[in-house]
């Protein structure tokens, strides 16, 4: 960059305007985002939906005496099931009640020993509920049979309890940190290729329409490329802030995550590793751009490039679920898979502080790398019209 | 020859084992508009995108005012390349702003030449359309105005009157002598001859990448054989062959074409004509720019043969 002080970075600057407010500025950006929005939203409420299914609802009906179970049985709803109970007339009206669904089940008779009737299935809790409480009737008649007042037996009873003590208790988050990885790793590799292939076709395009051409007589063509990565970078990156902002403020709201952080830490995280992996990624594609001269051989140059980004992405899933495996860290501190693995597995939260610093070292260092040489084969192309340059002439500079 | 403006000295460029320009040298002095005659793949696009700088030539340098040509002078140099490209999707008001920037231009001072340009061009109601949805004569119009729109140093055209209507031609060249008059070097390429010898101060011809002729009109036609026209209705034929140096050329009716060495005086054949009766025609037979241009090549041609 220290070729382009000064009014060098001025022309960068407008170039970059240009790609960020022509793209910004049009139907097919606005209407992306909104339905990437949407459909995040959407997910994640439908996610949180699931979440809370599992809580199910079990209606009783009690005829008669049993009548006296209703109360301390509703009382028994806890974790996943509600029981509900309310009273039957006639066991006739009951048993009807039972076999259209209405209710799950009919207890009747003495509370000591009462009748349970069922359609098919007796909800397992709803039985060991109503078991319990039933022992528990026929333990108060026993106790005050024998002369004791059940009260202060239940006194000692309810005292006594349990002290858990959680060994691992983040294990609980994995599960939503795992949904958490897959999304980011999902929307790191959309962005990045599709980021990346607009560079690509941007540039192709310039060739085409033989602007480059007057371009080229005013600016250097590093400033033109740098340019063109920054515009298009920008509007990638203020995509993902919506559609990140979107994700946490609809997660909040729904609590289909119940840590807050591991949302931010997922957000940011993601952030970083767009900005990184675009420049990365973006240079190589704006290389292979520059090397053909129409739309139709965009794809077969920038393939490749693709593939290594979707490869990246289905890796995660190995990674993921063998998250202490050393190839797996590996892959993920290297450059070309980092953007997408390192985010992810920031997400999951199984990426260690080293790693994560290692990775964005080694990014850093690809970055330059790639830069120097995108750079050199993006001037010795731009200019070529015709037939596809060759690696070994966009290198050299001579036909 | 370290004069002002542009300067051209001893360019040769290679692709590969193809000599495109070779040892090339021409100057455009602030002023003038200079005209790149040849035929395709002489040579005329490569010269100019060496001078832009888009190209590295071999061998051979390009002076600005006695010195090497900067990037920040190349920056300044309005061109138009052969095959015209903007963008085809981008308003042109903003397009021109925008490639003025580009150029140098602080904002302002872009929006008022785009306004002033799009206004002489009358595109001011365009200035919000997208360049695809003008006509092709229009669109020509904002690609010449996206040469000029920063006041540039010089104007570099390549093949400027390709594909324009005679009225469209009249518009342009007019621009090119204002330009030039403003005080900038202006040089352009073009296959129509008539149009370079119409408005050229000066005329480069260009064959196989070497500058086969350079010079004014003037001077290109004074390297000819003297022609005359003379019609002379009651001179018996072979009049003309008792003066001395004079050759009769070609005979159309009563009108006889004259070609004289260096030993011949018009003045004589003159009297020579008025001897036989009247006359009612006589006159240098000028060679257009067509007959110039065929006869250096033929020349280059020959002297490369032997």
């Amino acid at each position: 960059m220290s070729r382009l002080g000064g009014d060098g970075l001025h022309t960068v600057f407008l170039i970059a305007r240009r790609e960020f407010i022509t793209r910004v500025r049009s139907r097919v950006y606005l209407v992306a985002t909104v339905v990437l929005m949407v459909l995040l939203a959407g997910f994640i409420v439908l996610q949180a939906e699931v979440l809370n299914k599992t809580t199910t609802t079990v209606t009783v009906g009690f005829v008669g005496a049993s009548q006296a179970l209703a109360k301390p049985l509703a009382a028994t709803s806890a974790g996943g099931v509600t029981i509900e109970t309310q009273l039957v007339q006639s066991m006739s009206s009951g048993e009807d009640q039972v076999r259209s669904g209405d209710l799950d089940a009919l207890v009747s008779g003495d509370p000591s020993g009462p009748k349970v009737e069922y359609k098919d299935q007796l909800d397992s809790t709803l039985a060991s509920n109503l078991t319990t409480l039933v022992q528990d009737v026929v333990f108060r008649q026993a106790l005050t049979a024998s002369g004791v007042d059940p009260a202060t037996i239940e006194a000692k009873v309810a005292a006594a309890g349990i002290h858990p003590v959680a060994l691992d208790p983040n294990a609980a988050q994995q599960s939503q940190r795992q949904v958490v990885g897959i999304f980011v790793a999902a929307l790191l590799y959309i962005a990045l290729a599709g980021y990346g292939s607009f560079v690509a076709t941007g540039i192709v395009q310039e060739k085409a329409n033989r602007i480059v051409e007057i371009l080229l007589s005013t600016v250097r063509p590093r400033q033109l490329l740098f340019g063109k990565v920054v515009g298009i970078g920008l509007v990638g990156f203020i995509q993902l802030v919506l559609v990140g902002a979107v994700g946490l403020v609809t997660v909040m709201q729904t609590r289909a995550i119940t840590v807050p952080a591991v949302g931010v830490t997922a957000v940011l995280g993601g952030l970083l590793w767009f900005v990184l992996g675009f420049v990365f990624y973006a240079l190589i594609y704006a290389a292979a751009g520059s090397m053909v001269s129409r739309q139709e051989d965009v794809a077969a140059v920038t393939a490749p490039i693709g593939i290594l980004i979707i490869a990246s992405y289905f890796v995660f899933f190995w990674v993921e679920a063998n998250p202490s495996n050393p190839i797996g860290i590996a892959l993920s501190l290297l450059p070309p898979f980092a953007p997408v693995l390192m985010s992810a597995r920031m997400a999951t939260g199984d990426a260690q502080a080293w790693q994560v610093g290692l990775s964005i070292l080694l990014m850093l260092a690809a970055i330059g790398g790639v830069n120097a040489l995108a750079a050199r084969i993006y001037s010795n192309s731009v200019l070529r019209v015709g037939s596809r340059v060759r690696l070994a002439e966009a290198w050299r500079g001579r036909a | 020859m370290a004069g002002r403006g542009l300067g051209v000295q001893g360019i040769t460029k290679r692709y590969g084992a193809l000599e495109a320009v070779r040892d090339l040298s021409f100057d455009v002095r602030p002023g003038e508009v200079f005209g790149f005659v040849g035929s395709n793949g002489a040579g005329k696009t490569t010269t100019m995108r060496v001078v832009l700088g888009t190209l590295t030539s071999d061998a051979g340098r390009v002076l600005w005012d006695g010195s090497p040509i900067t990037f920040e002078v190349r920056r300044r140099i309005g061109y138009m390349p052969e095959e015209r490209g903007l963008y085809p999707k981008m308003r042109i008001g903003e397009q021109l702003v925008y490639l003025a920037q580009l150029h140098g231009a602080t904002q302002p001072a872009a929006a008022a030449a785009v306004a002033r340009w799009l206004e002489r061009f009358q595109l001011k109601d365009r200035a919000r359309d997208e360049l695809q949805k003008l006509s092709h004569g229009n669109q020509q119009r904002v690609q010449l105005a996206a040469a000029l729109v920063f006041e540039p140093l010089m104007l570099v055209l390549d093949e400027p009157f390709a594909g324009l209507d005679p009225e469209a031609v009249d518009s342009m060249s007019e621009v090119l002598h204002e330009q030039a008059q403003s005080g900038i070097p202006v040089i352009f390429s073009s296959h129509q001859l008539e149009i370079v010898e119409r408005i050229c101060d000066r005329v480069g011809i260009i064959q196989k990448g070497r500058l086969i002729a350079n010079g004014t009109i003037d001077e290109l036609r004074s390297h000819g054989p003297r022609q005359l026209w003379v019609d002379a209705p009651s001179a018996p034929p072979g009049w003309v062959a008792s003066i001395g140096g004079v050759r009769e050329v070609r005979v159309e009716g009563s009108r006889v074409l004259l070609e004289l060495d260096a030993s011949a005086d018009d003045q004589t054949i003159l009297r020579a004509a008025l001897a036989t009766g009247p006359v009612r025609e006589f006159r240098a037979n000028l060679p257009s720019l067509l007959d110039i241009f065929r006869e250096a090549m033929t020349e280059s041609t020959a002297a490369a043969v032997s």
